[in-house]
């Protein structure tokens, strides 16, 4: 069979699914289903497999069920609001500083705090006192303060994957901005682009709590692997979703992974990376959201393609890039 | 029935298992969305056919089995309705472990491509299709949620359903 005739055949089985799923179905249905079954084996076959995909999509388990009614059984597909790029690039300003650096700042309470840094287009890896082991993304910050009975690592900014050793008696901690990650035996990365904050599990489990809703604990969500976790900090909402652990690493592999996100959190991201800084001129651009991969060696043929997807215009003005809306009549 | 025609009765039903079975456990895992569910009901609709008092009434063997198998799902959507406004709802019929890394990255992997599929879909087909496969709403639900006629609810379920079996790599599956 041609991949056309398939396709119409697969159509045809679907339309008979869903009219033999009507309990009350007459018996003249079943009868006319049946004949059509009896034309061609491959007949039968189409239907099986649509069924048998219905049935899985039926017992999808609790977290992707919830994630697909969320985003596609809502009346108005609500977006959420998007983050200000100015609080989103100024975190990238922020890190445009050179190396990778370790510095050591004393705690009022004595306890020792260690700061780790990178530079742009830098990825940085290493293995905390504790077995712990960090893989710092470019422009990004952490602070890493270890007591005696908690392990705590402030994300400040950018993104950082870990791989923790577990200790009951003393909990891995981390927060960024308003979000707190609490480890259950895991491997995780931390996004976070101002205020802005993803949580992606790729092993174990996580407890995941806003900071600010800490007194009930209906907030605290917890997120297995497979699941990402995006902080709004305009909505105060996590919302999950899904992600492999190859998506949500890629990043270790010179590649960019987005899905489904804002474009300033995408530029603020690549920023992290890109010799020349990107800057958005119009805000109304922030909404536009997008998913993809961009390779961190090909930054600039990436802003250059971005026209053919997005309606804007890009320009080089004083060594940075400039994206502006297209709409707009050129000033 | 005497045994000439009991044994004659035996071998018909024999024949209809052997050149209907296929299409009746289609039949019953599309009005149940679980084939073990439909492989029992099976089982008993065959047993109801072995012991039926009334075979002169019956013109035909193969519509009498649908009618009972059908009838039978019925039964089991009821009871299972009954079951899940008295206990846990039972999402999975079969137990899997979902701590199992294996079924995890298939099941992720599989919502990840049906999420794609979805996305490509209208709102209103895709909509549909989550409220009736995804949710378990019934079509009259959807229908009125949406407020579209039952028909065309099932027209969107069932466009979206072709689309995501094209769409979904049946290789993720085990």
């Amino acid at each position: 069979m041609t991949n056309k005739q398939q396709d119409h055949t697969m159509q045809v089985a679907a339309q008979w699914w869903a009219k033999l799923r009507e309990p009350h179905a007459g018996d003249d249905v079943v009868e006319q289903w049946l004949a059509w079954t009896s034309e061609d084996e491959r007949h039968l076959q189409a239907f099986e497999q649509v069924s048998a995909l219905a049935e899985r999509l039926g017992t999808l388990d609790p977290m992707s069920r919830h994630a697909l009614l969320r985003d596609f059984a809502r009346p108005t597909p609500a977006r959420q609001r998007w983050l200000p790029l100015a609080a989103a690039a100024s975190i990238a300003v922020a890190m445009l500083c050179g190396v990778f650096y370790v510095a050591w700042m004393q705690r009022a309470a004595g306890v020792a705090a260690q700061v780790y840094q990178s530079g742009v287009a830098q990825n940085r890896d290493f293995i905390l006192p504790d077995g712990t082991k960090v893989a710092l993304g470019a422009a990004s910050s952490l602070r890493v303060t270890y007591g005696s009975d908690e392990r705590d690592v402030e994300v400040r900014g950018g993104e950082a994957y870990f791989e923790v050793v577990h200790d009951r008696r003393r909990p891995f901690v981390v927060t960024a901005g308003n979000v707190t990650v609490r480890d259950i035996g895991t491997a995780f990365d931390v996004r976070r682009t101002g205020e802005r904050v993803t949580v992606a599990v790729t092993q174990g489990r996580v407890a995941i709590a806003d900071r600010h809703a800490q007194a009930n604990p209906h907030d605290t969500l917890e997120a297995r692997a497979g699941q990402r976790v995006s902080y709004d900090p305009d909505a105060s909402s996590m919302t999950v979703d899904l992600i492999t652990p190859a998506q949500a690493t890629a990043w270790r592999s010179d590649r960019l992974e987005f899905i489904d996100e804002p474009l300033s959190v995408v530029i603020a991201n690549l920023n992290r990376y890109a010799s020349k800084p990107v800057h958005v001129a119009d805000t109304d651009l922030n909404v536009l959201s997008y998913t993809g991969t961009i390779r961190t060696d090909a930054i600039d043929s990436w802003v250059e393609a971005l026209p053919e997807v997005f309606p804007l215009r890009v320009s080089t003005q004083a060594g940075q890039v400039v994206l502006s809306d297209a709409r707009h009549t050129q000033r | 029935m005497n045994s000439v025609t009991l044994s004659m009765h035996v071998s018909d039903i024999e024949k209809l298992f052997r050149e209907q079975n296929r299409a009746l456990i289609a039949f019953l895992q599309c009005r149940l969305n679980s084939l073990s569910d439909a492989q029992e009901v099976a089982q008993e609709a065959y047993l109801r056919m072995l012991t039926m008092d009334n075979r002169d009434e019956v013109d035909s063997l193969r519509g009498y089995l649908f009618k009972i198998a059908g009838n039978l799902a019925i039964d089991r959507l009821r009871k299972r309705k009954v079951r899940s406004e008295f206990a846990v709802v039972q999402a999975q019929d079969e137990p899997v472990d979902e701590d199992s890394p294996v079924h995890h990255v298939v099941a992720v992997e599989q919502a990840l491509s049906v999420r794609r599929a979805l996305s490509e879909l209208p709102a209103k087909t895709a909509r549909a299709f989550v409220m009736h496969v995804i949710e378990g709403r019934d079509f009259s639900h959807v229908a009125q949620t949406m407020k579209l006629s039952e028909r065309m609810v099932r027209y969107h379920v069932a466009h979206a359903l072709a689309h995501c079996r094209a769409h979904v790599d049946e290789t993720e599956v085990p």
